[in-house]
């Protein structure tokens, strides 16, 4: 919503408020505004009265002008293609400076003098108002040549946008503004003068007549125009430029103005497409249609109110009879409706839809006083009427009710003087009890809580007390903070362990999952209206976010890419769960003097070594994937207490080549099955503990996985640990390897015999030799 | 014959642990000298004797103690120039870090989460996937409210959306538990926006207090949401503008004063002074109408965790927060 200061002060004097103050003000009130400018013509710019006008004898796009400046009458080589004899201009006269730093000087255009330059809005830093230089009128006030253009207020003004809230369509008006500004300054509402009707005006009631058959919510009021000469005044194309609106309709320009400065919907229709009845007279009928409700003229549709308006029904002449209406209709009833029909609305509905002003008359009266003022038409004698009989709203509420929703007392005057200000009756404010009637332009107010707010904005934020809240004492350890404690701690441990964290949008791109082999949202409950194209299905993992990322870094030269992310997944049916995933691609520490500037790639134990830092311990079994980003032989399930917590794998070489990625590993892991919680501690033997070998002879394609099981099998309760330590392959040994397990015997109750250790180690062997067929080197 | 000036000059003049060595064995070795010397006693006539014995005790101790001293010497010698072959050039060996960190966005939600847990506030957390009821209909927003057109809304063929904020997650609560509450629900949300200042997905965190009617007041709004902002921010000025939420009355918008220019105004800021980080209010009784509590009042809030990372960290581009870019990562470690 664009307003400025002097528009403003057609409704609220504001001649004692400093700009300053009144951006201030607006803030305070809960009005934000969004953007100050100033304008003002540069002095030395001047008002000029075009005294002639003849075609430059030796330029074809150039007139020489003699211009009236007041002083003198001086001569101007103007080239813009609107000038003529007979119009007020603005004068840059010899010395100016225009915004931009042109200082105007004296000229000789194509031999002949110029003594100045007849200006457009723009070149004296005015919004465009179109082609071609500015054509002035009295509407600015008496033209007077000579005087400095910046003397006349619509030249010298402050242009303030607000962002309004969806709650204020009182406010999308200059005289809504106006309106609130003198609540906050305690101040009266200028009313537009009153002119006198004229004796013996033709009233409407002779051309038109309105009918309804039932009441309806809408509120409608007709008057007539004979329009003549009609044209856009100056400080109405001015203000249109001001409010970036282009209209090429005279009509319209004239009624959006007024729109745009009372908040009443105005359109025009003109007359001679109305039905005569056969008596010189028309009649207009509202009806409720699946369209909401409409404007007829026997069965032809005029508009829909405060949704849109019929081309044929559009005054576009700048001559005729014509019908001016205004029309109010509740917001959440049309916004209802329109949610419900979807038609095509004109521009007003926004405007409808927020609350349009429902003061109709005022509306057109403003109108009927430009075109009074500004054109040579006749006006119509009084108006049609249609009102809906609404009830005025009220709220009671005591004055205990205020203080305990501020935390502040205000005393009963201060609050009775605001509420008074902001157009509401209070009835009965000598009891402690309030009875505050709403004025029906304020359709956001229902409630205790909207009152309140309204004291709330007057007072001023700024001047309510902060104090802290009393609350009793109450566990507040939740389940959902234990879940998110759990995921912070993991969090910090990935970074501890050198990943980075990483954030990605719970959007993935359908036909690249799908061709990876993950099952994506269900047809049925996809996303209907995604972002883009590469966003339309929600994550089935955190994986393919992490090779987008790590592709985009491998991109920039990256060497060394180690990335994490904490998240949520959805599976087919929208159910989420939340994972850990990681991916480190290339290097595996900075380049430095230790590693001769060329640091080791990563690897399977590497890389699974870095996420056991994060985890702790766990098992690798092989594993075939579902999906097809895993290397199918470097691919492992990560078993984590005995239960699958994910997977881990190298990516599949194709995918590292399409992403243009180095070795790159991944592994994704589900967040509930990972520990947290307290530890307990067992038992341990305080006795010495002893270590043994065993280099064993085997097949290479046997899965230390299985050997494993065979030695926990076999093992006797006093062995306590046994882990892999050296693998040796060699021509010699041909299709098997060697493989050198070490085993940590020690008992809780003494120090172990040789003889004990030997017979233990005698049954694993045994067991190895029976299951395996495997034995020592 | 070497005389015994002789024997402490080669003492002294040894130059490696071995060449000491060399002279003890000599000097005191069981063929050495000093058993020589002490095998001549017998031929001594007994009256010089004593004196003979006494002499030779005393070279034997001198003799000792020089080669005790030396042999320490050397010892310490050969340590320094043993210690000072290992010098490093100490400079070259400067570490470069290679831990990881945390996402700005999400280690600024985890201060945030931190600052409302101090003061007793409860985590919980809901759905990602939401219905109409939970993120629009019990928020007073009916269908056809004009406040819709602020939310743009991600909708699923059946008609589920994806929440625009995390306060369904306030209804859930309210829905399953009675007042009082005191909460925040930190999370995701997703509104179908997408261009330099708006991302398709963001995270808030957003409170709300539940006590008995007469009891939550403005004033308690604004000391917690001033001194929460003063503990992300440090001294800043905080300013309430009213303004307009569906599911708050009296609402209220919080600016603090611009951490980059101090208030006096500059781009960051669009000239005003003040930085627009929060959103809050007194709750809509509607919204307590739709979860059935009665005799109630309450304040809620909202914030955006990236606005806050940005402003904190000083990031200028929100979108770079989505990328996994280790350019930007590297530098929170």
């Amino acid at each position: 919503m664009i307003v400025t200061k002097n528009w403003l002060n057609e409704w609220i004097d504001l001649s004692s408020i400093s700009t300053q103050q009144l951006l201030k003000t607006f803030n305070a009130i809960g009005l934000e505004v969004d953007r100050h400018e100033v304008i003002c013509a540069p002095a030395g710019v001047v008002v000029g009265f075009v005294e002639s006008c003849e075609k430059h004898p030796d330029a074809d796009k150039l007139n020489v002008c003699q211009v009236n400046v007041g002083s003198d009458v001086r001569q101007i080589v103007c080239g813009a293609s609107n000038v003529r004899a007979g119009i007020y201009v603005a004068v840059a006269t010899v010395g100016a400076e225009l915004p931009g730093g042109l200082i105007i000087k004296e000229a000789v255009l194509r031999g002949m003098d110029s003594h100045g330059m007849i200006c457009s809005s723009k070149e004296i830093g005015l919004p465009s108002m179109g082609e071609g230089i500015m054509i002035l009128d009295a509407s600015i006030g008496e033209l007077v040549n000579g005087k400095n253009l910046n003397e006349y207020a619509a030249f010298n003004d402050d242009i303030i946008e607000i962002e309004l809230t969806a709650n204020r369509g009182d406010c999308l008006s200059i005289y809504g503004i106006a309106r609130d500004l003198c609540a906050a300054f305690n101040k009266e509402l200028r009313e537009i003068s009153k002119s006198v009707e004229p004796e013996g005006r033709l009233g409407i009631g002779r051309i038109l007549q309105l009918q309804h058959a039932e009441t309806y919510d809408v509120e409608l009021l007709y008057g007539a125009v004979d329009i003549k000469g009609l044209s856009v005044p100056f400080l109405v194309a001015l203000r249109m430029a001001i409010l970036e609106q282009n209209y090429t309709n005279i009509m319209d320009t004239i009624l959006k103005y007024a729109t745009h400065s009372t908040g009443v919907i105005l359109r025009a229709y003109p007359f001679d497409v109305l039905e005569d009845t056969g008596n010189g007279k028309s009649i207009i009928s509202l009806a409720n249609d699946s369209n909401g409700y409409a404007v007829l003229n026997g069965k032809i549709p005029l508009s829909v109110v405060g949704v849109s308006q019929n081309d044929e029904a559009r005054f576009s002449l700048s001559e005729g009879l014509a019908i001016i209406e205004a029309s109010y209709i509740p917001p959440e009833i049309i916004a209802k409706k329109m949610g419900e029909i979807k038609v095509l609305s004109c521009p007003h509905y926004y405007h409808t839809s927020r609350g349009s002003e429902p003061s109709l008359n005022q509306g057109v009266k403003y109108a009927m006083k430009l075109f009074e003022t500004y054109t040579t038409s006749t006006i119509y004698g009084g108006h049609l009427e249609l009102q809906s009989p609404r009830e005025t709203r009220v709220v009671t509420m005591n004055e205990e009710e205020f203080e305990s929703f501020i935390g502040m007392k205000i005393d009963k005057t201060t609050l009775t003087q605001i509420l008074k200000n902001l157009g509401m009756l209070i009835s009965k404010p000598k009891t402690s009890a309030f009875a505050i009637s709403i004025p029906n332009f304020r359709h956001d107010i229902v409630n205790k809580q909207d009152i309140v707010e309204e004291i709330v904005r007057i007072v001023g934020i700024d001047n309510i007390p902060s104090k802290p809240l009393v609350f009793a004492e109450k566990n507040q350890i939740t389940s959902d903070l234990n879940t998110y404690k759990k995921i912070r701690m993991y969090r910090h441990r990935s970074a501890q362990s050198g990943f980075f964290e990483s954030v990605h949008f719970v959007f993935n791109e359908r036909s690249v999952c799908e061709r990876f082999g993950f099952v994506c949202t269900d047809e049925d409950k996809e996303l209907l209206n995604p972002i883009t194209a590469t966003f339309d299905t929600l994550r089935p993992t955190l994986m393919v976010g992490l090779l987008n990322s790590a592709s985009a870094n491998g991109k920039v030269n990256q060497k060394k890419i180690a990335l994490f992310e904490s998240g949520m997944i959805f599976d087919a049916q929208r159910n989420e769960s939340k994972r850990i995933a990681f991916l480190i691609s290339g290097a595996r520490e900075g380049e430095k003097i230790s590693n001769a500037g060329k640091s080791p790639t990563v690897d399977l134990s590497w890389f699974a070594q870095k996420i056991s830092d994060v985890v702790g311990s766990f098992n690798m079994t092989p594993h075939v994937p579902d999906h097809t980003l895993a290397h199918p032989y470097i691919c492992a399930k990560v078993m984590l207490n005995g239960q699958v917590a994910g997977e881990l794998f190298r990516l599949h070489p194709s995918i590292e080549e399409e992403f243009d990625l180095a070795p790159t590993f991944m592994c994704e892991l589900e967040m509930d099955v990972l520990p947290y919680g307290l530890v307990e501690a067992q038992p341990f033997s305080k006795y010495q503990a002893s270590f043994r070998d065993l280099s064993l002879l085997i097949p290479k394609t046997l899965a230390y996985e299985t050997i494993k099981n065979v030695i926990a099998k076999h093992a006797s309760a006093d062995v306590k640990r046994f882990y892999p330590v050296d693998r040796y392959e060699s021509d010699s040994l041909g299709e098997n390897v060697s493989l050198s397990i070490r085993f940590m015997l020690q008992s809780m109750d003494k120090t172990l015999e040789e003889e004990e250790i030997t017979t233990a180690m005698e049954w694993i062997l045994t067991g190895l030799r029976e299951e395996l067929g495997v034995n020592l080197r | 014959m070497i005389t015994l000036q002789e024997w402490i000059n080669a003492i002294k003049s040894a130059d490696t642990i071995d060449k000491i060595e060399e002279i003890r064995i000599a000097v005191f070795g069981k063929k050495g000298i000093m058993n020589a010397e002490f095998a001549r006693m017998k031929d001594i006539p007994d009256a010089e004797k004593g004196t003979f014995a006494k002499e030779l005790n005393i070279h034997k101790e001198t003799l000792n103690a020089l080669l005790t001293d030396r042999k320490l010497f050397l010892a310490m010698e050969h340590l320094s120039a043993t210690m000072k072959a290992e010098a490093v050039d100490v400079s070259l060996a400067s570490p470069l870090s290679e831990r990881g960190s945390l996402h700005p966005v999400m280690e600024t939600m985890d201060r945030i989460v931190e600052y409302f847990t101090a003061m007793d506030f409860a985590v919980h957390t809901g759905p990602m996937v939401e219905d109409d009821f939970h993120n629009f209909e019990a928020l007073n927003l009916p269908k056809y409210h004009p406040a819709r057109d602020m939310q743009d809304t991600f909708y699923f063929k059946d008609a589920k959306l994806l929440r625009t904020h995390t306060s369904p997650v306030q209804i859930r609560t309210m829905l399953s538990t009675k007042p009082p509450i005191r909460m925040i629900a930190p999370g995701s949300v997703f509104r179908r926006d997408y261009d330099i200042t708006h991302t398709p997905m963001f995270h808030q965190v957003e409170g709300l207090v539940v006590e008995e009617e007469g009891k939550v007041s403005f004033a308690n709004l604004k000391f917690i949401l001033e001194d929460f902002l003063k503990t992300m921010f440090g001294e800043v000025e905080v300013r309430f503008r009213p303004s307009f939420f569906p599911f708050t009355e009296p609402s209220a918008e919080v600016d603090i004063s611009c951490i980059f220019c101090a208030g006096e105004g500059c781009r960051v800021c669009s000239k005003t002074g003040w930085l627009e980080v929060l959103g809050c209010g007194i709750v809509d009784p509607n919204v307590f109408k739709a979860v059935g509590y009665e005799n109630v009042s309450g304040y809620a809030f909202g914030l955006g965790v990236e606005r806050f990372a940005m402003l904190i960290h000083r990031i200028g581009d929100l979108r770079s927060l989505f990328e996994g870019d280790v350019r930007l990562l590297e530098q929170f470690r």
